[in-house]
Order: structure tokens, then C-alpha cells, then sequence
């Protein structure tokens, strides 16, 4: 079941689409390389999967110039050997692909970090500067009683979210329908999901930005503390009194973000702002965050690097061990700056994770359908994890990894296939060369 | 090939051997007393004396899984200042008190431990536990389950499901799950800590079950013992680090019934309120207790002095302890209806009279239980301390003098209240490899492992023999795995990957239509996805399993 046999049919297929890792997929195929089709899978999920069996396979190239795979591997090992700065981008892979990762930044000192690292940080920073109280997806569904959701975009983000935990059909600890919803951001008030239009209790309008701002209010409220609830231009004093009158008497209140739309300088104090609210609301009842993430891997990748090295993303190897700088290492600085002389980009897994422009030679690991605009000097297409091999990854919660399974057979390698051969003949030419 | 160890001093309490010199013989990875007839030895270690144990086995260490991860995302202050730099056989990492998974391998390997046991692994995260275990080299692994805390096992106890039932769902928590072992945190409390309790007595009413602390103990420690799992239940009792809490352990260890139960860092559980600080040592009432109760083991959690971090899964605990963070920062977690966790770093200080208390209970324990074979040396790894200082402990226990002179620098008003003076114990080096080798071996039901009889596999230290103990244990010169050469004079000088050993009660597998149609109603992970098969253990994961036998004994 692990290795290479095909999925024909099943009912638990888990989707590499969002974070959310749902894994009620439904396949049925006849024919492994021909159509499919998938049930259960929101649309972006069909539409992903779709374009994915119908992408057009890229062979290895060289410039641009179809060349056989063990020409791209010889290039790829003496630009790594060469580099003394490379530098480990993207990262959309599983587990393995990570593990791969990790081995071959150690063995020729390179850095790490993932696409979407900007988003993670604005949550890692929180969790290392001053920890939070966090649950997980089947938590919150069954306990949840007053759903607090952050921002606008949670909802086109995490497609499911409603479906299996903020509005299942029926919940252990709760009445699903007198579950109470608070939305919090620049909600358009017609741009409330239909499904919970006649749970909302409150909808605070309110830009991103503010939110910080909102919930340290809220912080002085519920702690009873002399503080103006009219302090928000354009939020209503009686509004925030109620809710935090609210929170301070629901059973379990669920915070819900995705610290990807918070985009502005930052934005982790909005998130310590948020968590901050949640550990004081547990000093006398219960609530949670719900941090969603995950997309592309992120999580997956954060918490691989995390054993293996110690540390988060945003880590180098230069110096013969790990060193971790979540703000020195930005993947994007490093490449403006020039810190780096080499490029290796990951992006195993569709939807987002392209390569950046750049003039730092470049090596490319992606799915086989990758376009990219401008060739980069070696592209090796690699299979999609739980679509062209078995693999595991992380769901948004960080606590529940999750088997992916494998559905076609292109002959596509892994990501942690070639890195693993990278750095075994990377292995092999530094024991020729040095003298024993 | 044959290797010959020539004129080691052995000590192998399995087999009743206490420092007999003796030659052995490694063959195909075995342990042998004769070479096989006709072979000569293509490599021979003259050891002329040297100290010869089995391969040591830690069997409460959190070394993987989703909250010692969190521990070393928290603290990167902890990695900084112990980073373990790249060499030509093994990679780098580093930390201390939250290592990454590659250094903890190589220094358990180091000090001679060739097998290590996560105790915390919440069904859910059990993948995340086996992969950090598949990347933590050189030494075996294994872990126990967390139960107790799952809503479905306390609903399957409300409706009154019969013992069988219980049986076959604890059984296939080990299948799923890939582990060896069941363990119980906090029973119910971690759960009712959702419903905002904040305490939970052994004989306190579950804010939302008809269950009490005492009910999961009972039955949990039973099932064990019916489906013939080696490892008794292995309980973290309640109230842990609560002033008073002799009470709730002992009644926790009578609330098993007369079946095998496993205690945990019981040193946290062994507090009395005596005294104007109204903390005091509860250690001689345990103690004594744990000498009469013959179906009692446990392991000390010892305290030693500076920075460390505490994971638990007891998530009410260490919610009721986040003011002590040192540095101030602490997570804490609810996850998946089947437990939580709480992640508090924290610097045990000499001067402080609670923590050096803790220190001093922590050794009376150990003093004053009286069979090495029912008492295991940990320091519940990294909640006491850090497994890096199992050599400073040993020596602790084998050095009355040194210990009397490690008990002057305490605060005096914990030395005063303390027994420990008086105690002139010393652990000699045959119950020092009882307590770190058979004993262990023994009570996970590792037939091959923890003694150096005939068959044996050929995990294996030699040691310098020295006046100071800690000398000896922090640096092998030779230790074996599998019968090759993994560790020379401290250092690794050949890596390896080790399996993970688990158990495989048989049971009725009608359960796992109740356990699917739970899964499929309240769930958002699907039951097909839950467990874990061989081939993803040994090809996705990266860590093989090894099969151990169980002995079911009759439902009465
Ligand atoms: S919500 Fe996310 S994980 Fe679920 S089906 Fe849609 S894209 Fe896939
Ligand atoms: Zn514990
Ligand atoms: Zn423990």
C-alpha cells in the first residue's frame, strides 16, 4: 500500500490543496493515467486536481532546453558544489522531501525557507516570544460554542472550514445551532458565507490593521481594566462591551485567523494581541486559537526543520551547524541583497509556490506542470506529493500529520529522490577530491 | 565475523553476573559466551578489566513528537547556546534541554543507551513521534499511547461498555498507533480541563462523564494486564506538582486493583503540606508503599538544578503552573478529543527551597525504595532535567559523600526538612545496570535486550572503570549496536538508524466499526487515515518495527 500501488478507487483520499488536509476525498478512476474524478473536494480542490491530470508534463532542461535527467542531476551537483551561498527556497514538499532538504542544506551549508515563511512567522514569532493557547480542527468542531473569525479572506482560503468544523451537522459538547459566530475585519456585510448567515451574532467592520488594536481593547474590557470602548473610531462602544461580556461567558471560545491575510508590517503583534486575549480569557472559562495555515506545505516543512535542526525555517547551515534568524534570513532579502550565489526552488506541490525573478542562477524542483516565464538554468520536474507518490504532510493544526496517497504513475521522481541523489554525489566528489 | 571482548568485568544482573571477568563473543549482531565452533575471531578488544553492561534503555524520555517540537520552536535560546556542529559521520543540531532529534540520538549513543522510550504519544501525532524517533539515530525506539483523556474511551465507559470492549479498543489503539505501550495522563483530568475544571481528584465526579479518575485507572490498568501487554499501565497521576499529593498517588496505586501499574516521575507526585511553606516530602510514605505494593514500578523523575523545560501532556497542570515560566513563555494546547498539552521552560534553582526539596525527594526515592528492579532512573527527560545528566545522577546515588556535599549547597531550610542525611545508601554497579539495563528490558517485555546472556542482542558498553561515577557513565570507550562499533571513546564513529519496537494484542476487530462510526460523526481525520501499516513505518517513516510478544492473560 505505501510504495507505488495506485490508488483505483477510494473514499479517503487527502487533498495537498490548502492546509485544511481534508481527507474524505473520493476517486474513482478507470483508467490510473486517464480522467478522474473527485467528490467531497471543494472546488478549488476539483479544480486543482483537474488541471493537474490535464497539465502538460515538462521534461528536464537545461536553459530552457530538453536535456535527459542525469544531465540536470550533473549540473545541479557542481553548482552546489561550486556555491558557497546557496540558499533552499520554496519548499512546497512533504515530509520526506524535507527530510531530504535538511540533510543536503547540512552536507553543503545552505539556507532555508519556505514561500509562504512571511505568513508563518507572523504566528512563529507569537509561539516563541510568548506562547499561546491553540486547539486543533476536531476540537473546535465538537466544543466551540462562540466562533470569533479574523479578517475576510478565512473563508476562500480554508474553502471547507464551515463544512467540517464550523458548521457540522452535529457536535459532542455543543448544539451546532446555537453555535454563535463573531466576524471580525473588512467583511462586507453581504460577503458573510450563507451558511452561517443566521448564526452571526456580530459583525465588527474593521480593517486588518485595527485588529491589534481591537483585541488589546478588548483584553482591558474583559479584565474589567478603565479602558475606553470607544477607543475605535467607527467601532461601536456597546458592541465590544457585549462581546466581551460574551467571551468572558461562552464555554469555549474559538479565534479563528489566517495570519496570510494579514499583511502589513508587524502583523505578528496583531497575532500576540489575539493570543494574548485567549490566554487571559482562560484564567476563568475556556477558549482556544485556531491559527489556519498549512498551505504549500508550510507547516509541514516548519516542523521537519524544527527536529531536525532545532529551529524553524529561516535557518542556514554555513557554519557547520545550524543558525537561526527569522528576520536576517528572509528568502526575499537574501535574494535582494545578493546573499546568496546559488538558487535551489521546490515547488513539488501546485498553487503558488513559483520561483521568484532573479538573477541568482537558479535550479528547479517543480510539478510537472510548472510554467515558468523565464527558463531557469536547470528545471527537474518532480511528482506531486499525494498524487504521483505516497508522502505524509501537515494539516493546518500542526498536530495531525497525515498520509497522502499516490494516484498515477508518470515515472516522476520525488523531491526527496533527487535530493537524496544531490547529495550522495555531492558525497562522492568531496571524497575524490580530498586527499587521504 | 566473530569479535571477541577479552577479560571485560561484566555486570549483567538478568543473568546473576556482578562483575565477573569474562569473555564474550559478537556473532551475526548476537551475543555469544563460546565462539560457534570452528570460528576464530577476526577482531579481538583486550578490555583487561574494563566494566562491560548491556546497552542502556531510558523508558520515560520525551524525545519525540508534536510537543517537544513546540518546545524546541520556543526555544531557540536553548539551541544557540549548545549547538552541535557538523563532523564528517553525523550531521549537526544541537539544544539541551529540547535537543534536536539528531543530537539526542548521537549523545544517547555517547552515554551508552542504545534504546529510548517516548512515553507521551497522543494516538493523532503518533506519526510525527515515529518520524522524530526515525530521525533521532543510533538508538531504538518505541512509545506508549496516551488514553484516558479521549472522549471516545470516557464515553465508551459512561454508556458501561463491558471490559472486553475496552480491551479490543485499547488493543487497537497499539495496532493503529505502533507502539508498545498504554499511558494514561492526569486520568480524565486533561479532558475535564476542556469543561474548565481545574483540578481533578482520583475521587472526583468528571465535570461531564459519570466517571472518576479512579474508574479509568481501574480499567485501563486492567485491560492492559487481560490482553497480556508486558508494560503495565503507565500513569502520570493526578494532581502532579500539587503540594498534598501523596494522597492521590497512593490512591491512584490502589485503585489498579492488584494490577500492574507504572507510576511516572513519581518524585512530581510525592508532596506532602508539612511545615511553614506547607510543602514537605511525602517520599518515605511513598516509598514504603512501593515496597509493599509488589505490583507497583516507577520511575523517579529526578530534579537537577538549572535551566530546563517542562512538556506534559497534563494540560491542567501546566496551565495551573504557567506562572513559574522561566523565561516567561508557555503554550498550552487542547487537541483532537483525545488529550492536550502544556510546554513550560523552567530553571530549577539550588537556592530556591521548593526545587531543592524537589531534588532532595527526588533522591530519598530512590534511596528508600528497596528493590532496584521496581524503581527506574529518569529524570523524566527534560521535565526534571535534561538526560545529559544521568551520569551526574548516578553518581548521586552511588557516592554518599559526594551526595552529602551536593546537599550542603541546597537551601538548608529543604536540606533541614529533609531525610536524605541520614540515608547511607550507595547504589553499587550491579543495581545502577538493573535500574538502567535489565530492569527496563524486563518490564517492556524486550526478551534480547537489556542483559548479555547467550542470543542476546549484541547492544553493548564498555566502561572505564574509576572512584567517580560520573566519570564512568558520560563517556563510553566503546559501545555497540547490533553487534559493530557505533561509539569510540565518547565519539559516534558509525551512524545508524535504529527500529521501533511495538506489541500486538489480538482483539475482536468488530470494535472498529463503533471506533469508524465515531471517527465519521465527530471527527475530521478519517479512520482509513488513523492507522499506521508496517510498510508506511518502514518506508514513509524511516523506522522499521520489531514485534514483541504478548501474554494474554484470561478475562476474569
Ligand atoms: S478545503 Fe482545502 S484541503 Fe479541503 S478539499 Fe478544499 S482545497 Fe482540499
Ligand atoms: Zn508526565
Ligand atoms: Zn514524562
Amino acid at each position: 500500500m505505501w510504495k507505488t500501488e495506485l490508488t483505483a478507487s477510494t473514499d479517503h483520499l487527502t487533498c495537498p490543496f490548502c492546509g485544511l488536509a481534508c481527507d474524505d476525498l473520493q476517486l474513482e478512476h478507470q483508467d490510473p493515467n486517464g480522467p478522474i474524478d473527485i467528490r467531497n473536494g471543494c472546488e478549488t480542490a476539483r479544480n486543482a486536481f483537474t488541471q493537474l491530470m490535464a497539465a502538460e508534463t515538462r521534461p528536464p532542461m537545461i536553459a530552457g532546453r530538453p536535456v535527459a535527467l542525469e544531465e540536470t542531476l550533473e549540473r545541479c551537483v557542481s553548482r552546489l558544489r561550486e556555491a558557497r551561498a546557496p540558499l533552499f527556497g520554496g519548499l512546497a514538499t512533504d515530509v520526506n522531501g524535507m527530510r531530504a532538504a535538511l540533510s543536503l542544506a547540512d552536507q553543503c551549508g545552505a539556507l532555508l525557507d519556505h514561500v509562504n515563511s512571511d505568513a508563518l512567522f507572523r504566528n512563529q514569532l507569537v509561539q516563541q516570544d510568548s506562547g499561546w493557547m491553540t486547539t486543533t480542527l476536531t476540537e473546535a468542531r465538537n466544543r466551540a460554542d462562540l466562533v470569533v473569525l479574523i479578517g475576510s479572506q478565512w473563508h476562500e482560503r480554508f474553502p471547507r472550514l464551515i463544512e467540517r468544523v464550523l458548521s457540522p451537522p452535529e457536535a459532542l459538547f455543543t448544539e451546532t445551532s446555537e453555535r454563535r459566530f463573531v466576524l471580525i475585519g473588512p467583511n462586507e456585510s453581504q460577503a458573510v458565507p450563507a451558511e452561517l448567515r443566521g448564526c452571526i451574532q456580530n459583525v465588527i467592520q474593521i480593517e486588518n490593521r485595527q485588529i491589534g488594536a481591537l483585541a488589546g481593547l478588548l483584553r482591558g474590557l474583559v479584565a474589567g481594566r478603565p479602558v475606553r470602548a470607544d477607543a475605535i473610531p467607527d467601532v461601536n462602544a456597546e458592541t465590544l462591551l457585549t462581546l466581551a461580556e460574551q467571551l468572558k461567558s461562552a464555554s469555549y471560545a474559538l479565534f479563528v485567523w489566517s495570519a496570510a491575510e494579514l499583511d502589513f508590517p508587524h502583523a505578528e503583534l496583531t497575532v500576540q494581541a489575539l493570543s494574548e486575549l485567549v490566554r487571559d480569557l482562560n484564567q476563568t472559562t475556556r477558549a482556544a486559537a485556531l491559527p489556519l495555515a498549512g498551505t504549500l506545505g508550510d507547516i509541514t516543512v516548519n516542523q521537519v526543520c524544527t527536529w531536525q535542526s532545532g529551529y524553524p525555517l529561516r535557518t542556514d547551515f554555513q557554519q557547520q551547524g545550524p543558525r537561526y534568524d527569522p528576520m536576517l534570513n528572509r528568502h526575499q532579502d537574501i535574494l535582494a541583497r545578493n546573499e546568496c550565489d546559488l538558487l535551489l526552488w521546490i515547488a513539488a506541490i501546485p498553487g503558488g509556490g513559483d520561483p521568484p525573478s532573479t538573477d541568482c542562477p537558479t535550479l528547479v524542483l517543480g510539478h510537472p506542470g510548472l510554467l515558468l516565464e523565464r527558463p531557469p538554468e536547470v528545471f527537474i520536474p518532480v511528482g506531486v506529493p499525494g498524487i504521483d507518490h505516497p508522502g505524509h504532510w501537515y494539516r493546518s493544526d500542526a498536530a495531525c500529520p497525515l498520509p497522502l496517497g499516490q494516484i498515477r504513475d508518470l515515472g516522476l521522481p520525488s523531491v526527496a529522490q533527487i535530493l537524496t541523489q544531490l547529495g550522495q554525489r555531492l558525497a562522492q566528489t568531496a571524497q575524490e577530491e580530498t586527499p587521504c | 565475523m566473530l569479535t571477541k571482548l577479552a577479560g571485560g568485568r561484566l555486570y549483567d544482573p538478568a543473568n546473576g553476573i556482578d562483575g565477573e571477568v569474562r569473555d564474550l563473543y559478537i556473532h551475526d549482531g548476537r551475543i555469544l559466551h563460546h565462539p560457534p565452533p570452528g570460528e576464530t575471531p577476526g577482531q579481538t578488544f583486550d578490555l583487561d578489566g574494563k566494566l562491560v553492561m548491556a546497552g542502556a534503555i531510558d523508558m520515560h524520555t520525551h524525545i519525540g513528537g508534536g510537543k517537544v517540537n513546540i518546545a524546541r520552536a520556543m526555544l531557540p535560546e536553548d539551541q544557540r547556546a549548545h549547538r552541535r556542529n557538523r563532523t564528517a559521520s553525523t550531521r549537526s543540531g544541537g539544544g539541551h534541554a529540547a535537543p534536536s532529534t539528531l543530537a539526542a540520538g548521537y549523545r544517547y549513543a555517547e552515554m551508552g543507551y542504545t534504546c529510548c522510550f517516548e512515553p507521551a504519544i497522543l494516538p493523532i501525532n503518533a506519526r510525527q513521534s515515529h518520524m522524530e524517533m526515525a530521525d533521532t539515530p543510533m538508538v531504538d525506539t518505541g512509545g506508549y499511547a496516551m488514553l484516558g483523556n479521549d472522549d471516545l474511551l470516557l464515553q465508551l465507559m459512561s454508556e458501561g461498555a463491558s471490559q472486553e470492549t475496552i480491551n479490543d479498543y485499547v488493543a487497537w489503539t497499539l495496532h493503529a498507533t505502533q507502539c508498545i505501550g498504554i499511558k494514561v495522563v492526569n486520568p480524565g483530568g486533561i479532558n475535564a480541563f476542556k469543561f474548565n475544571a481545574r483540578t481533578l481528584d482520583v475521587d472526583e465526579q468528571h465535570p461531564h462523564y459519570p466517571l472518576k479518575p479512579r474508574d479509568i485507572i481501574r480499567t485501563l490498568s486492567r485491560a492492559v494486564a487481560e490482553l497480556g501487554v508486558p508494560h503495565p499501565l503507565h500513569v502520570h497521576a493526578s494532581n502532579l506538582g500539587v503540594p498534598g499529593n501523596r494522597t492521590a498517588t497512593l490512591a491512584t496505586m490502589a485503585a489498579a486493583e492488584g494490577f500492574p501499574i507504572h507510576l511516572t516521575h513519581i518524585q512530581f507526585h510525592a508532596y506532602g503540606t508539612e511545615g511553614d511553606r506547607h510543602f514537605s516530602s511525602a517520599a518515605a510514605e511513598i516509598a514504603e508503599a512501593v515496597n509493599r505494593l509488589k505490583n507497583v514500578t516507577i520511575d523517579v523523575g529526578q530534579v537537577m538544578f538549572g535551566q530546563t523545560v517542562t512538556i506534559s501532556g497534563d494540560s491542567m497542570h501546566q496551565h495551573a503552573n504557567h506562572h513559574h515560566a522561566h523565561p516567561h513563555k508557555w503554550t498550552c494546547m487542547d487537541i483532537e478529543c483525545e488529550a492536550g498539552c502544556g510546554v513550560i521552560p523552567f530553571r530549577y534553582k539550588d537556592k530556591n527551597f521548593v526545587n531543592a526539596l524537589q531534588w532532595a525527594i527526588g533522591l530519598e526515592l530512590f534511596l528508600m525504595v528497596e528493590d532496584p528492579w521496581r524503581v527506574f532512573l529518569t529524570t523524566d527527560h527534560p521535565n526534571g532535567a535534561p538526560f545529559t545528566s544521568y551520569p551526574h545522577l548516578i553518581r548521586l546515588l552511588m557516592d554518599r559523600s559526594f551526595r552529602n556535599d551536593q546537599l550542603a549547597r541546597i537551601h538548608p531550610d529543604a536540606a533541614a526538612m529533609s531525610l536524605l542525611g541520614s540515608l547511607e545508601r550507595e547504589y553499587s554497579l550491579y543495581e545502577i545496570a538493573i535500574m538502567t539495563r535489565a530492569a527496563p528490558a524486563r518490564i517492556l517485555g524486550l526478551t534480547d535486550r537489556g542483559h548479555l546472556g547467550s542470543g542476546a542482542r549484541a547492544d553493548l558498553c564498555v566502561y572505564r572503570p574509576s572512584d567517580d561515577a560520573e566519570r564512568i557513565f558520560s563517556s563510553p570507550m566503546l559501545v555497540f549496536k547490533n553487534g559493530e562499533v557505533v561509539v569510540e571513546e565518547g565519539r559516534i564513529t558509525r551512524p545508524l538508524q535504529g527500529t521501533t519496537q511495538v506489541v500486538r494484542p489480538e482483539y475482536d476487530r468488530a470494535i472498529e466499526r463503533r471506533i469508524g462510526d465515531w471517527f465519521d460523526r465527530h471527527h475530521t481525520v478519517r479512520l482509513a487515515n488513523f492507522g499506521i501499516s508496517d510498510a508506511e513505518m518502514a518506508e514513509g517513516i524511516g523506522s522499521p518495527v520489531e514485534v514483541h510478544p504478548c501474554r494474554p492473560r484470561s478475562v476474569t
